[in-house]
């Protein structure tokens, strides 16, 4: 086994910058939008009721909010977002220009992997099954964000000019559903992000290391340790 | 900002301890690895960034932040020059009275004949015909009746139906000279003004509105008239409106010169 200093950094330093900013990037567009929801925190057009959104009327708490007031979070938000595109594109760039995306893309056989990567959380599977890099639910989740990402754009695109663009409020079902749409994409995107952050911590919390300088020891991974959530967070030296 | 006093003492202390540690380090031989440079280094960047934020965010990032404002309002002009015309969806309940109102006055405002004579509208600034129109004369003129939405800055919408005289008839009839580039639409509520760019303003959506539902005015909405346009935010509509003018530069407005964009364009 070579040492792992020798070897190249488990992320680029690309990745590693872009992940970095896009988590300063979310945060504060989450915060500062949930503070300009905040300013009518429910989604019905005046005269209307709308179907599909229990709290209605409900602000989400201060302390998830962000900007202080309504034209300081839209300022941070209008701000912000420049800073989330461009550290997307230059994400997505990157893994496409250096081939990194092939191994996040969907592939046959990881319904079967998946089923497998559930039983071992759930502790109907003694054995961590085998995987490359990342398992296959880390696979679909990290595919499955710059998606997410993607219609959270295009949505908030859409409720930001809802004249000018009036075609792509139109895709969304008009301004009162782009705006749904937004709020429900911002939901799915922090449950991905929590559930990374939760995996990260319980699961993998050495792979902290590899997203700051770059570097990982194999002999950590969670498939040398077999750790599911709070399991077999120490290293097992001795055994292999 | 009580919640907040206590985390700005600890981000001082970690400041403090941070730069001590920076410092020990080049008195004398280089005690400090890359790693410990890192990690104190990047503590107080951290700290320093926490202390200097109130609930508005740092107050360093003001500044880019309205940088960015003017950015954007690049890009939203260009967008508005492209395609802007507001359609109402189908299907759409007309808010009618679930519209809300506000004034920044005390009370509704409301123009009192006996003190303040009849109610007129001033059109002037670069104009070659400056006028003054009645609400007869503005009656008279021909109208635009359209149902599109109102784009509140706090992220509603309501449908309604609008009758009014575009801006850019007003406009013509007075007669603008080209070095107008910006239009303030000014209130008789308290000092309530908000200029517009000449393009938004002269939009054929953008309508000194006096009627709404079929109804004139009534004072909670504007009355005798108002600006009403699609192209912009709620509040760059001035209400109970008195006057127009072309000016040269753009003259700020009450929420924009509190903080709300300028442009607000939709």
């Amino acid at each position: 086994m070579t040492t792992p200093t020798r070897r190249a950094p488990r992320h680029h330093w690309v990745v590693r910058v872009t992940h970095w900013i896009a988590v300063l990037a979310i945060v504060v567009m989450v915060g500062s939008g949930l503070r300009i929801f905040n300013a009518y925190p429910g989604f019905a057009r005046r005269g209307e009721r709308f179907c599909c959104y229990p709290f209605e009327g409900r602000p989400i708490p201060d302390a998830f909010t962000f900007g202080g007031w309504l034209a300081g979070a839209r300022n941070w938000h209008f701000a912000m977002m420049w800073v989330l595109v461009a550290t997307g594109i230059v994400y997505l760039a990157f893994i496409y220009l250096h081939g990194e995306w092939r191994d996040l893309v969907p592939r046959h056989g990881d319904r079967r992997d998946a089923i497998q990567m559930a039983r071992f959380y759930l502790g109907l599977r003694r054995q961590h099954p085998a995987q490359g890099k990342n398992n296959v639910l880390q696979r679909w989740t990290y595919f499955a964000m710059p998606l997410v990402a993607l219609q959270i754009v295009l949505s908030g695109l859409a409720i930001w000019k809802p004249v000018s663009l009036w075609w792509l409020t139109a895709v969304f079902g008009g301004y009162v559903w782009a705006r749904f749409w937004h709020f429900v994409g911002m939901t799915v995107l922090v449950l991905l992000a929590a559930a990374h952050v939760f995996m990260v911590l319980t699961t993998d919390p050495y792979s902290l290391r590899s997203m700051i300088t770059g570097g990982y020891d194999e002999r950590l991974s969670p498939e040398a340790r077999n750790a599911r959530p709070f399991h077999h967070l120490l290293p097992r030296w001795g055994r292999r | 900002m009580s919640v907040r006093d206590p985390l700005r003492q600890l981000a001082r202390r970690v400041i403090d301890a941070g730069v001590a540690r920076l410092e020990r380090g080049h008195d004398g031989a280089p005690t400090l690895d890359r790693r410990r440079f890192l990690l104190a280094g990047g503590s107080s960047l951290a700290a320093a960034l926490l202390a200097a934020c109130n609930s508005d965010g740092p107050e360093r990032a003001q500044r880019v932040l309205h940088y960015a404002e003017r950015r954007n309002e690049t890009i939203e002009r260009w967008l508005t020059r492209h395609a802007s015309i507001d359609r109402a969806r189908a299907g759409a309940v007309t808010a009618g009275n679930a519209l809300p109102a506000y004034h920044i006055s005390p009370t509704v405002p409301v123009w009192d004949e006996a003190t303040r004579g009849p109610w007129s509208l001033e059109i002037g600034g670069l104009v070659a015909r400056p006028l003054r129109l009645s609400l007869d004369d503005l009656v008279r003129l021909p109208k635009r009746r359209q149902r599109v939405n109102h784009y509140c800055v706090e992220g509603w919408n309501a449908v309604d139906d609008w009758w009014g005289v575009p801006v850019r008839d007003l406009a013509r009839l007075a007669g603008v000279r080209p070095e107008a580039q910006y239009v303030d639409f000014q209130s008789f509520d308290a000092d309530y003004h908000e200029s517009w760019d000449l393009e938004s303003a002269t939009h054929p959506q953008s309508i000194v509105a006096y009627a709404k539902g079929g109804r004139f005015l009534p004072p909670a909405y504007g009355a005798p008239a108002r600006l009403h346009s699609p192209l912009k935010l709620g509040y760059k509509s001035t209400k109970y409106l008195t006057r127009i003018l072309f000016m040269r530069e753009r003259n700020g407005g009450y929420w924009s010169d509190r903080g709300y964009e300028w442009y607000a364009g939709t």
